[in-house]
């Protein structure tokens, strides 16, 4: 398994990087355009939550690892002490996470926000 | 170039006339009707400007917010025409765009060519293989690097439309055929709109992204199924989903 680590500053300014780093592993997969695109609304999703619409002071560490035909992406975010981040998904991101991955979850562990969504070449 | 008929000048007034008489109710309709008698003007005039490196349906929903502005401005007791009148504040809408909106400033030229040449590309892959194409097939198809068309992919994503900051219903002048689609679609999009708690932000949005919606995560259709039924590209699919997206987030955090 290989893994590839991204940390970014926690404001949308840099998800343009998060998407490209997941489009490329996604394009060594071969994935189709239609699960790129996808894929890139997922890491949007929930990315979102913790660099909310204006970002927020502190981190997130973005990890993307390759399992034979599925990629997996996971977040934890490292905030400043006043930062409010939830970690429930909405009904309408489940909605949307349920259309565009195959696996979505959002919690605390350990008091660290993360995520983790996982996407595997359509068959 | 449409099926629909084409109002004399006399009915064109008639058509003004009952729009501003009309109650609140009836307006949408009303103006729904006069933007279809001109999108044909629109098409021409967007048309003078499709060689600045945006799509044509592009302009044509920017054009179509000028559109929009003349005809509640228009003053009927002028005598001059409609169209007459409507054009320069079209024209004004579409060089507004380049100046402050668009991305002919922003995005270099190079970049604007590959993404107009990425639409294509994808449009027509698309078609001959009945699937979405790989990165690797469009890379190939335009003899370019995998890198590349990545690239041309984000920076779809990256320059600004107006139809979402438009003033509500802009997309029906445009997209009469998403109207005579929806019928049973909208007990399922009043469900969806419940089912979310998005209700205010939801009716907000125009029917044509309202409708990208609910077929990608009500329905389930990919981006190239839906961009095939819209008769749209895919890229620009794309584009509208992320930046309603994006909009329709943002509403829910200032909640």
């Amino acid at each position: 398994m290989e893994t590839i680590s991204l940390k970014i500053p926690a404001s949308p300014v840099y998800l343009q990087i998060v998407r490209l780093v997941a489009a490329g592993l996604a394009t060594r997969l071969k994935f189709t355009l239609d699960d790129i695109e996808d894929l890139k609304i997922a890491v949007d999703e929930m990315s979102a939550y913790f660099t909310g619409a204006n970002g927020r002071e502190g981190t997130i560490e973005i990890r993307f690892s390759v399992h034979g035909d599925s990629l997996e992406i996971s977040g934890a975010g490292h905030f400043a002490s006043g930062e409010k981040v939830r970690t429930d998904l909405t009904e309408f991101s489940r909605m949307i996470l349920e259309t565009v991955a195959d696996s979505a979850t959002l919690e605390q562990m350990d008091g660290t926000p993360t995520f983790s969504l996982v996407k595997s070449k359509a068959q | 170039m449409n099926e629909r008929a084409t109002l004399s000048k006399d009915e064109v007034r008639s058509l003004f006339t009952a729009y501003r008489a009309a109650p609140e109710s009836e307006q949408t309709q009303l103006r729904a009707r006069l933007v279809d008698q001109h999108i044909g003007l629109v098409e021409f005039l967007a048309r003078r400007f499709r060689n600045r490196g945006e799509p044509l349906e592009d302009l044509v929903q920017v054009g179509t917010i000028g559109l929009l502005k003349a005809i509640e401005r228009f003053d009927l007791d002028r005598e001059v025409e409609f169209s007459t009148y409507a054009t320069p504040t079209i024209v004004g809408e579409l060089k507004r765009h380049f100046r402050d909106k668009g991305w002919a400033v922003r995005v270099p030229r190079r970049l604007q060519e590959l993404h107009l040449e990425l639409t294509k590309v994808v449009g027509h892959l698309g078609q001959d293989l009945g699937r979405s194409p790989t990165v690797a097939e469009i890379a190939q198809t335009m003899g370019t690097t995998e890198e590349t068309v990545l690239e041309g992919l984000e920076i779809a994503q990256a320059y600004n439309f107006t139809s979402l900051d438009a003033p509500l219903d802009t997309d029906e002048g445009g997209t009469t055929s998403f109207a005579d689609q929806l019928g049973e679609d909208d007990e399922h999009l009043e469900n969806l709109e419940y089912r979310a708690s998005l209700a205010p932000e939801m009716a907000k949005l125009p029917e044509r992204e309202r409708r990208i919606l609910y077929l990608r995560f009500f329905k389930g259709l990919t981006q190239s199924e839906i961009a095939d039924k819209l008769d749209i590209s895919q890229m620009h699919v794309s584009r509208l989903l992320n930046r309603t997206l994006a909009n329709l987030r943002h509403a829910l955090e200032e909640e």
